[in-house]
């Protein structure tokens, strides 16, 4: 653990009587790949854009490098952006829009040639020096917005959603890159998306966002496995989500049956929910069954067959399986105890937290056994 | 970027709007109370409404503008559709706008030849056996020479209407069983009908103050509002009644735009 | 069908392209009038060419037109940069409207108009009345040609120069202005040919003394016909011929320097 690069303390941001970020705190490390994930309008551009400068916060502080930076402008910020749909100059040329920021910094010409050549090839783009921006691809202008800004060395590169333009192949293909290219460069990468695989695929911690809150941060696995409310299990990933009760420590009622789950330190008789993830869930024959339930459809998604099913509750499932099931057939699901997980109604990040310090590492071994 | 530190930017053109559109505006208006003795407000209006001669030459001026504006529009809308189904459209389009190029009063001139006892119209006249005529100097040579005048400007911005047309929407109608005339009336000319406005904007008001065309082919047979401007400033100094018919003048604009405005124009072609 | 609308449009085609030929074909007849061809002449050319006051009026006419464009260019950007500045959709609305009254007044209302506001102020008729007033009537044109490239222009895309550490003046002299260049290219041309086509105003403020060729060829014109104006209109026609030709020219360059560009992509 570095020194916090940014840090963002007790932001909050009003427009009118519409509050855009409430009591925004987080904290950015030197060298790491955040990722600021939510659905749109929920105040993730807003953070991006308080951070670069073209943002002023109602109340609150920006640090950087621990110095209050709420009043120093967005051309004066050791901070660049790639911007959503890039935001090239269409007058320059590909080399004089990455030249841009060092020809106002009047650095020589042989200089420039020579960063502006580096850069490029860095981003896998040598020789489209003299080409014209609406001669290039999208992915293509996408390296050129990144060279644009990385040429500057910033501390902190910010992205705003920058694959949202490109296609499905494409997409995944600068998943990659982005991420070598991070750690090539070691400087930190703030990234804003809406697409949760994006965030699992390159981060080294999210920030999950929804109407102007950060509600939960950590791991891509430990938000996945272990998210702390119904928007964040629905919003990240496919879950079944089901009211239960819990009614002792490790032992969770759920459709009138009583499972062994993984969680504790929640009071007996607490109502909750408990999220099973489909890919969890294993087909199997009714005399090992957990729960029984009725094929209603199914999809083949390539590498494996979603299937929509319905339990003796009425209760909807989905199911990820790679064998396939017959439509109307009845079957057994089971699971093991730690893919059951609980999540107690209105629970804050800090409760959260504070709770799954007082058992994991010790009753948590017992029960990740498999 | 404060708006503050950078209004300098904006005097040049706040002054021009101040000397250029509202002073002259303003003083128009303010000249048209006064008759040529300097007195009695509204003396000017009072002629104008009670005085036959005005009001007759105001509705001959709005019927010519009207005649021209229908004669253009007749023309111009199958040039248009035709020219933008072409090839080379660009091209064609760059020799419609051309002739636009040459001065208006060079092409009334040309007329004069043209239209002259001798000239080719008559030739032509003599030849299927029904000529000659006295053409120069009548009402139907200045309808005809203001129509042949305006017709650039209503292609053009039908033409852009059309251009503006999503061909997405004629293969809908098509495809929704619509024939190629069903298609025209039901979703190309409702659709291209601001081009329309924007031409019939751009015809009809100068068509009521083309006062050289009166002068040179309608040999001060046809008198428009625009004659009467220009007689009363410029030969009987008469500045106040002048300014007044200017005021009835600027008044059928402001009804033509309000009648002919949409919302969202599409490239109309401004003169 | 597809024949009797390509006839139509030949007959539109001739219709009017007629006038400016037969002004044209009649400059070189050696008669007087525009009747009878009396065959082939280069007298007229010969007559305007010889003539100082003609000479004296194109030159006039020259001057006027690119003074004022230039001033109009310059002033109208300024304008444009303005209108499009002001946050407040009324204050932008009222500039706007306030900026069209010149586009869609006739000319004889903005002569008139101007003739009285020159007068009142007791500004003498002549070169700088006339002058002043195409700078008038051109700027509100060169607004509209800027504006829609000020409008095309995205903020993320002024955003990107300041985060890459660009000043205000920087901004408008690196990205701002480079952007909006072929409007303002645009607009000058049309102040220009704005410039040269007016008539009505300029008769209005002109005075005595001093002419274009516009009202020239008008009082020419009303004295009856003179061969020496039809090869007026030849120059003309040329002048406007390579004016267009120059126009399209320059736009072509800029396409091919990006066509060639792209072409650098196989």
């Amino acid at each position: 653990m570095g020194q916090p690069i940014i840090e963002l303390r007790h932001v909050i941001q009003r427009y009118g009587d519409h509050t855009i970020l409430k009591n925004i705190n987080l904290t950015l490390e030197p060298g790491k790949f955040y990722t600021l994930l939510g659905p749109s309008g929920c105040g993730k551009t807003t953070i991006l854009r308080t951070i670069s400068g073209f943002n002023q916060v109602t109340s609150g502080d920006v640090l950087f490098d621990g110095h209050r930076i709420n009043d120093v402008p967005a051309n004066h910020r050791n901070v660049n952006t790639v911007f959503q749909d890039y935001a090239l100059f269409p007058h320059l040329t590909v080399a004089e829009n990455v030249a841009f920021g060092l020809t106002l910094q009047k650095r020589p010409k042989s200089e420039i040639t020579q960063k502006v050549d580096q850069t490029l090839k860095l981003v896998r783009l040598a020789g489209y020096q003299d080409r014209a921006i609406s001669a290039l691809s999208g992915g293509q202008q996408q390296r050129v917005a990144i060279a644009r800004a990385i040429i500057m060395q910033p501390r902190v590169l910010l992205l705003d959603e920058p694959l949202s333009a490109l296609d499905a192949k494409l997409r995944r293909e600068m998943q990659y890159e982005l991420r070598d290219l991070q750690q090539r460069l070691g400087i930190t990468f703030l990234f804003v998306t809406h697409d949760q695989e994006e965030a699992l695929a390159m981060s080294d911690e999210i920030f999950v966002m929804n109407n102007g809150e950060v509600l939960q941060s950590g791991t891509p696995v430990d938000i996945y496995d272990e998210p702390i409310n119904h928007f964040v299990a629905d919003f990240i990933g496919e879950s079944n989500i089901l009211p239960g009760k819990m009614v002792a420590d490790f032992q969770v009622v759920v459709n009138g049956q009583q499972f062994e789950c993984s969680d504790a330190g929640i009071p007996t008789d607490e109502p909750v929910e408990v999220v099973l993830r489909p890919e969890d869930l294993t087909l199997t024959d009714l005399a090992h069954a957990k729960l029984t339930m009725t094929i209603d459809t199914q999809l083949f998604r390539g590498d494996y067959y979603e299937i929509a099913a319905t339990d003796t509750r009425g209760h909807s499932w989905l199911i990820h399986s790679v064998n396939p099931a017959e439509d109307g057939e009845t079957i057994g699901i089971s699971f093991r105890p730690q893919d059951l997980h609980v999540m107690r109604l209105h629970e804050k990040e800090a409760e959260f937290d504070a709770r799954l310090g007082t058992y994991e590492g010790t009753e948590d071994a017992d029960h990740d056994q498999p | 970027m404060t708006n503050r530190k950078n209004w300098g930017y904006f005097l040049p053109y706040g002054l021009w709007l101040v000397l250029f559109v509202i002073a002259p505006v303003a003083l128009i208006v303010y000249q048209s109370f006064f008759n040529l003795d300097h007195q009695l407000p509204l003396n000017n209006y009072a002629t104008y409404f009670q005085s036959g001669v005005y009001l007759k030459m105001t509705a001959n001026s709005i019927w010519y503008a009207l005649l021209i504006t229908l004669f253009t529009g007749i023309i111009s809308y199958p040039t248009a559709y035709v020219l933008h189904q072409l090839k080379h459209r660009q091209f064609w389009l760059l020799l419609v706008i051309l002739p636009t190029w040459i001065n208006i009063l060079l092409k009334a001139y040309a007329f004069i030849g043209i239209f002259s006892q001798a000239g080719m119209a008559n030739n032509f006249l003599r030849f299927i056996g029904i000529g000659p005529h006295q053409l120069l100097f009548t009402n139907a040579s200045f309808i005809f020479v203001a129509t042949y005048i305006q017709i650039p400007f209503m292609i053009l911005p039908i033409y852009n209407a059309l251009d503006d047309l999503n061909p997405a929407y004629v293969n809908a109608s098509l495809d929704l069983g619509a024939t190629r005339w069903q298609t025209f009336r039901r979703v190309i000319f409702p659709l291209t009908l601001p081009g329309v406005k924007a031409g019939v904007q751009a015809v009809f008001i100068p068509s009521l103050s083309l006062f050289m065309l009166t002068r040179l082919i309608g040999g001060n047979k046809v008198i428009t509002l625009g004659t009467a401007i220009e007689e009363h400033f410029l030969t009987t100094m008469n500045w106040g009644m002048g300014s007044t018919i200017g005021v009835i003048l600027i008044l059928a604009m402001i009804i033509v735009m309000q009648l002919t405005n949409d919302h969202d124009q599409p490239g109309g072609f401004p003169r | 069908m597809k024949k009797l609308s390509r006839a139509y449009l030949i007959l539109i085609f001739i219709i009017l392209y007629v006038p400016i030929i037969y002004l044209i074909v009649y400059s070189f007849s050696a008669g007087d009038t525009m009747t009878n061809y009396h065959g082939f002449t280069w007298k007229h050319y010969a007559d305007l060419f010889a003539d100082p006051r003609m000479l004296a009026i194109v030159a006039n006419t020259l001057l006027v037109a690119l003074l004022s464009a230039l001033i109009a260019t310059l002033i109208g950007t300024l304008g444009a940069l303005s209108i499009h500045r002001t946050s407040k959709r009324v204050t932008r609305d009222v500039l706007l409207n306030l900026n069209n009254i010149l586009m869609v007044s006739p000319d004889v209302i903005i002569g008139a108009s101007f003739l009285i506001f020159f007068t009142t102020l007791k500004l003498p008729l002549g070169f700088g009345s006339v002058l002043l007033s195409h700078i008038a009537f051109e700027i509100p044109i060169v607004v509209l040609m800027v504006l829609p490239r000020l409008r095309e222009m995205r903020p993320a895309m002024l955003a990107a120069a300041q985060d890459l550490g660009a000043t205000t003046k920087e901004l408008l002299s690196r990205v701002i202005i480079p952007f909006i260049a072929p409007g303002i290219f645009t607009g000058f041309f049309m102040a220009l040919t704005y410039s040269l086509d007016d008539f009505a105003v300029t008769f209005f403020v002109t005075g005595n003394g001093f002419s274009t060729l516009s009202v020239e060829i008008y009082s020419r014109a009303r004295q009856g016909i003179d061969l020496e104006i039809n090869a007026l209109s030849g120059v003309m026609f040329l002048f406007s011929l390579l004016l267009v030709a120059g126009y399209y020219w320059l736009q072509q360059r800029h396409h091919r320097r990006k066509n060639k560009r792209q072409g650098a992509t196989l």
